[in-house]
């Protein structure tokens, strides 16, 4: 592991105030932290680039001097500056901390709102492209989406600096976003420098440099903060695809097994108004086997005109009845000739049908014939879970979307515009 | 594979079996009740519960 080398102490010719120089000849500005003033530190006597007058005084959240560890690396906080972007509708700014490692060189952290990346300066150039309109970049075969473009202003530093800081320059800032990766580019005076940075949570970068107490919880969703949804999402759809595969052969094991044992058939007439028309009992019929399902079947000659039948199916040993009524009615293309009912739960035994069959007096002569089937597969529980399956992995896809969307807020490229009003 | 969920859905699927294998429905069409004895010698006398309120009144 690198470690860190002991700093330089020097003192301010402002204030007098010592001055520790952490970055030896990397340290081209230092700043004073008695007095805030920015000192060039390639001169032997620390001259003064920029003074202060009663500039308010921040603490870093990571005090400078502190040693954390990355990459199995050793890094020292020597700098840090707050940068600022002021839109037309807003003004944020963020920390950053610049690290270093005497053999390593120099990282950087950033923070906004509690959410923390771990940056260093790319040597390569990403490669800037467009597709269908969205300007991405390229690097190491991994494709960033653009996220926003803004003048980036340095509002506050401390400690020192590998170039000459000063309070107020502006750097063009551009960030693409892979998450948890965040390709930036910052455009100074003609000079591009490209960085890329890794999300990490404010416990991660506590524990790393094993600082008392917590860090400010994260507020919001961050440009390259990971979805905690994606992995959920892809493995719930990945399992929802198996469970469905085993539903739809549970579905055609049981369509080809069931039984569709017919039990009874048997056609009757009837003229409305006579006797014909009275309630009878049909022949009996036997239900063998386990306790299942039972379809009646009732085909009949009615053309524009209806019917309606009581029907009861009486166990005859146990003299339990199941009443139900059905409608057939049909006229001209609407409705059918034909009414099929499924029974639920009818257990095995000798059963019979009573039938009340209703029909407007005077109407045409009624034949109808009865089918009953025993074991008859039905689509209907399975319909219900192939629609209940769905439920987990939609609901976590919605919520993955809606993190999506507050991601993209706030940048260029809102996903979600809210419409305004005259 | 997310256990949750496939443990949620295997459940699912072995009521889903058990529900087409013992004829469940969720729709019942039926009531219970005890006929008499000599319904088959008297079917008129038989109450149906469907009897008299459900049957169809209209047409075109």
């Amino acid at each position: 592991m690198a470690t860190v080398a002991t700093p330089k102490a020097l003192a301010c010719p402002n204030c007098g105030g010592p001055i520790e120089i952490r970055g030896y000849a990397h340290t081209l500005s230092v700043v004073c932290p008695g007095c805030l003033t920015v000192l060039d530190a390639t001169n032997p006597q620390l001259a003064i680039l920029q003074m202060f007058q009663g500039q308010q005084r921040i603490l870093p959240g990571i005090p400078l001097g502190s040693r954390g560890t990355f990459e199995a690396t050793v890094w020292e906080v020597i700098g840090f500056q707050i940068r600022e972007v002021t839109t037309e509708d807003a003004r944020y700014g963020w920390s950053e901390y610049l690290l270093f490692n005497p053999y390593k060189g120099f990282r950087y952290l950033s923070e906004y709102n509690g959410h923390w990346n771990y940056i260093r300066v790319l040597s390569a150039l990403p490669e800037k492209t467009m597709d269908r309109g969205n300007k991405l970049a390229r690097y190491q075969g991994k494709t960033f989406a653009h996220f926003d473009h803004a003048p980036a202003r340095t509002t506050y530093v401390l400690g020192e600096f590998p170039w000459q800081v000063v309070v107020g320059e502006t750097a063009e800032v551009d960030d693409y976003v892979a998450p948890p990766l965040m390709l930036s580019s910052e455009t100074m005076a003609g000079e591009i420098t490209w960085s890329l940075g890794e999300y990490y949570t404010g416990q991660q970068i506590w524990r790393a440099f094993k600082l008392p107490g917590y860090p400010s919880p994260a507020m919001g969703v961050f440009a390259n903060q990971p979805s905690p949804m994606a992995a959920k999402v892809r493995s719930l759809w990945t399992t929802w695809l198996w469970l469905t595969i085993l539903l739809a052969a549970m579905f055609f094991y049981f369509t080809a097994s069931a039984a569709r044992q017919e039990v009874f058939r048997d056609s009757y007439t009837m003229t409305p108004g006579t006797a014909s028309a009275a309630p009878f009992v049909t022949k009996d019929f036997t239900l063998t086997g386990r306790t299942s399902n039972l379809e009646i079947d009732t085909s009949t000659n009615i053309n524009n005109d209806w019917v309606y039948f009581n029907f009861a199916l009486i166990n005859q040993d146990t003299g339990q009845a199941r009443d139900f009524g059905r409608e057939v009615s049909r006229y001209q293309d609407e409705g059918s000739s034909r009414d099929r009912v499924v029974l639920p739960r009818v257990p095995p035994g000798k059963y019979y049908l009573r039938i009340e069959p209703e029909k407007t007096a005077g109407s045409a002569f009624l034949y109808y014939e009865i089918v009953i089937r025993r074991d008859v597969p039905r689509l209907g529980w399975f319909l219900l879970a192939f629609f209940v399956l769905f439920i987990p992995p939609v609901f976590a896809s919605l919520r993955a979307f809606a993190f999506e969307n507050a991601r993209w807020r706030d940048s260029d490229h809102p996903r979600v515009t809210s419409g305004g009003s005259d | 594979m997310n256990p949750l969920y496939f443990g949620f859905g295997i459940l699912l699927l072995a009521l889903t079996g058990t529900a087409e294998y013992r004829g469940w429905s969720f729709t019942p069409v039926n009531e219970n009740k005890v006929a008499p004895k000599s319904i088959r010698d008297n079917p008129g006398a038989y109450r149906s519960s469907y009897g008299g309120y459900s049957r169809y009144i209209g047409g075109k």
